[in-house]
């Protein structure tokens, strides 16, 4: 007789960005299939905006993540910049930085202390967790609370910033309160370190452990960051950004409104903090540096827990990188906030580094409105690697109790910090 | 209310902003020993959606039929349905094109690509269940849910706005970016309730919080304006519809300036 089995699924995924759930199908000879489902809708943000004018598209497409609207902004702003053949100054690109790390900082604090802590800690909610980890609540609010502030000064709201424009900024905070960040900032570093520290000690699931293919952007000048105008891959391979699409391919799928991508078309790959770490380590500096030095065995390549702790090791690197940014801003004080901008034809690629990974946008200008727009999130790039990883959890324990099963491969996906509402709306052939 | 206030914060089709606003509210801490979370995935694995609870918040659009279920489900077990932001209230920015066809705008973002979930145009929450009340903006301010939350819980019912962006952009004495820097600022037809926040940068109100209600939107005379800045009817259009595609008076009212000339 044939043995019945119910499939295993968690249909909404808690604590992560968007909805989204698993589908375990199990049958006699164990895992037959599994299946990340997004669930949301589809918001044709690229098809919406074809035909629409430059600032008005810009102003609509940090609207697809709340988690990562700067890092949608800035990265549409300069691809925008690229496509008409604007440069901005380096006072200006500095400053758009630190609101970068802004979003960096609050989204690592929140994904770290808010979404995966609990499961670590035994707690369903991470608010249930305020009486017995009072410390670890306070600094994820304390760092939260930073990132959120910068993004209000620079971007003018945490969520959705509008002061990033065309040609630089509306407007620009003062000295004093550029001065007042990097106190906050240097004031926040310990909290950074105790993070770091904290989540050592966390277990990286051995169930999961293999080879990974990385994917970061190169960043600019040699030194560990955000923008950049190649990727390199963990492999040695490394393509100019405009090549994304020869390198990245992406493929419908039936069972998700998010597409899945392929490195040169065949391999799942990964993108995020642990793919930054595993490529460019030799680019950190100061104290993140020592701290990769003396946990490298921690900071494995071949396993995706391990971009909890590269997260945590990012707090420590990004805010002493952002003391170092607006040092640069404020020697060249006083800054004229924007440049005026003339709206020419043309084609521009930006690749950066939002706190999930990969981010791409491609946009074509033609009389000073949008004539193309392709934009690929780090979530769309790592459904297919994360689909590798739930099926190897799966794999060890669809014989357990069911409620340890879905437990564990919910914590798969929660390490990749995926942003569903990201990967859901912008795939595009 | 007597005991601990049920909660359900449930999201449809949305970037998941108003939510996340809401969390990064450091007042919640203080919510906590009066409230009880039913359902709320994004920070309670323990979440259930079928269960009644006082107030509802949902965001996001209708965009799919599971949502139009969803919706009508969380409409019969709460005593209080409250529509947060700018995609529940008006549906979002995806509606931005919302005359052109779904298969249109599916065919250029998934090429032939098929799934196995049903689609449909972004729709508002009201479109499909009655409302009690609306918490405005893309992302709402915090202390919008802080006023209404706080509100609720005494046994109040909060207050609407309806006077738009320019008479908080006034009292705060910004420059204006219409009249002085010749921008087209939504302001004057935008509900108020930001303090003005992006005309304060010295940035043109884009309507992330939606046209004013109760009527007193002056579309038209916006649309004049506009018009006397050198703007056509589409550019227009395009910006007014940004975060108000689904408003029933828009069209026809700026439609009515651009009659006007013609005569």
């Amino acid at each position: 007789m044939k043995n019945l089995y119910l499939p295993i699924t968690v249909d909404h995924i808690a604590r992560v960005e968007g909805k989204g759930g698993v589908e375990i199908v199990v049958g006699d000879e164990g895992v037959k299939e599994v299946r990340l489902n997004i669930i949301e809708g589809p918001r044709f943000f690229e098809a919406i905006t074809v035909g629409k004018k430059l600032d008005e598209a810009l102003a609509v497409y940090p609207r697809i993540c709340s988690f990562c609207s700067a890092a949608h902004k800035l990265t549409a702003v300069e691809a925008a910049e690229k496509a008409i053949g604007f440069e901005p100054r380096e006072e200006i690109q500095a400053l758009r930085e630190v609101l970068y790390i802004g979003d960096m900082i609050e989204s690592h604090a929140l994904h770290l202390y808010l979404l995966v802590l609990p499961d670590y800690l035994g707690y369903s909610n991470p608010l249930k967790m305020v009486n017995e980890y009072k410390k670890e609540i306070g600094i994820a609010l304390d760092l939260k609370n930073l990132g959120s502030w910068m993004m209000d000064e620079l971007g003018s709201r945490a969520i959705h910033q509008e002061n990033v424009v065309l040609g630089g900024f509306g407007k620009l905070p003062d000295k004093a309160t550029l001065e007042t960040m990097k106190k906050r900032l240097s004031e926040a570093l310990p909290k950074a370190e105790y993070t770091f520290e904290l989540f050592t000690k966390l277990e990286q699931y051995e169930e999961v452990e293999g080879p990974i293919i990385h994917m970061a952007v190169k960043p600019r000048g040699d030194i560990y960051g955000i923008y950049g105008d190649a990727i390199s891959v963990s492999d040695g391979f490394e393509f100019p950004s405009e090549d994304y699409k020869k390198h990245m391919v992406e493929r419908v799928v039936e069972h998700s409104f998010a597409k899945h991508s392929f490195y040169n078309g065949e391999k799942p790959f990964m993108t995020g903090a642990i793919s930054r770490v595993v490529n460019h380590a030799d680019k950190l500096y100061g104290r993140a540096k020592e701290l990769y030095e003396s946990h490298k065995d921690l900071l494995r390549p071949t396993n995706p827990f391990a971009n909890n702790l590269a997260q945590a090791l990012e707090l420590v690197y990004f805010t002493e990188r952002a003391i170092d940014l607006i040092d640069e801003a404020l020697a060249k004080w006083p800054i004229r906030p924007r440049d005026e901008v003339e709206i020419k034809d043309g084609f521009g690629v930006s690749t950066t580094e939002a706190p999930r990974g990969i981010l791409v946008y491609a946009l074509e200008v033609k009389g000073g409105r949008v004539a193309y727009a392709d934009i690929i999130t780090p979530t769309a790039f790592n459904l297919a690697m994360m689909e590798v990883h739930v099926r190897m959890m799966a794999e060890k324990h669809y014989n357990d109790d069911p409620e340890r099963l879905k437990y564990l491969t919910e914590m798969v996906v929660r390490a990749y910090d995926p942003c569903i509402s990201c990967s859901v709306h912008v795939a595009r052939l | 209310m007597e005991g601990k206030v049920r909660i359900g914060f449930y999201a449809l089709t949305s970037c998941y902003g108003c939510q996340l606003q809401m969390a990064m509210m450091d007042e919640l801490l203080q919510l906590l020993p009066h409230a009880e979370i039913v359902c709320w995935f994004m920070v309670e694995r323990d979440s259930y959606e079928d269960e009644p609870v006082d107030i509802a918040f949902i965001e996001g659009s209708v965009s799919t039929e599971e949502e139009v279920e969803l919706v009508k489900k969380i409409r019969e077990n709460a005593k209080i349905v409250v529509a947060v932001g700018s995609c529940a209230v008006h549906g979002g920015v995806q509606s931005w094109e919302k005359d052109k066809s779904l298969e249109e705008l599916w065919k250029t973002v998934y090429g032939d690509g098929k799934v196995k979930f049903e689609p449909k145009m972004a729709e508002p929450v009201e479109n499909y269940i009655k409302v009690d009340y609306r918490i405005y903006g893309c992302p709402p301010e915090k202390k919008d849910f802080l006023y209404a939350l706080g509100t609720f819980l005494v046994g109040s019912w909060p207050e609407d706005i309806d006077y738009p962006v320019c008479v908080e952009c006034r009292l705060k004495g910004y420059p204006c970016v219409l009249i002085e820097k010749g921008e087209p600022c939504l302001g004057p037809i935008t509900r108020a309730g930001c303090d003005a926040r992006c005309p304060g940068f010295g940035v043109a109100c884009i309507g992330c919080r939606g046209a004013i209600g109760y009527d007193v939107a002056w579309f038209d005379s916006l649309a004049k304006t506009f018009r006397e800045k050198g703007l056509t009817k589409e550019e227009i259009l395009q910006r007014m519809k940004i975060f108000n595609a689904h408003n029933p008076k828009l069209e026809e009212m700026v439609e009515k300036i651009f009659q006007e000339v013609k005569e």
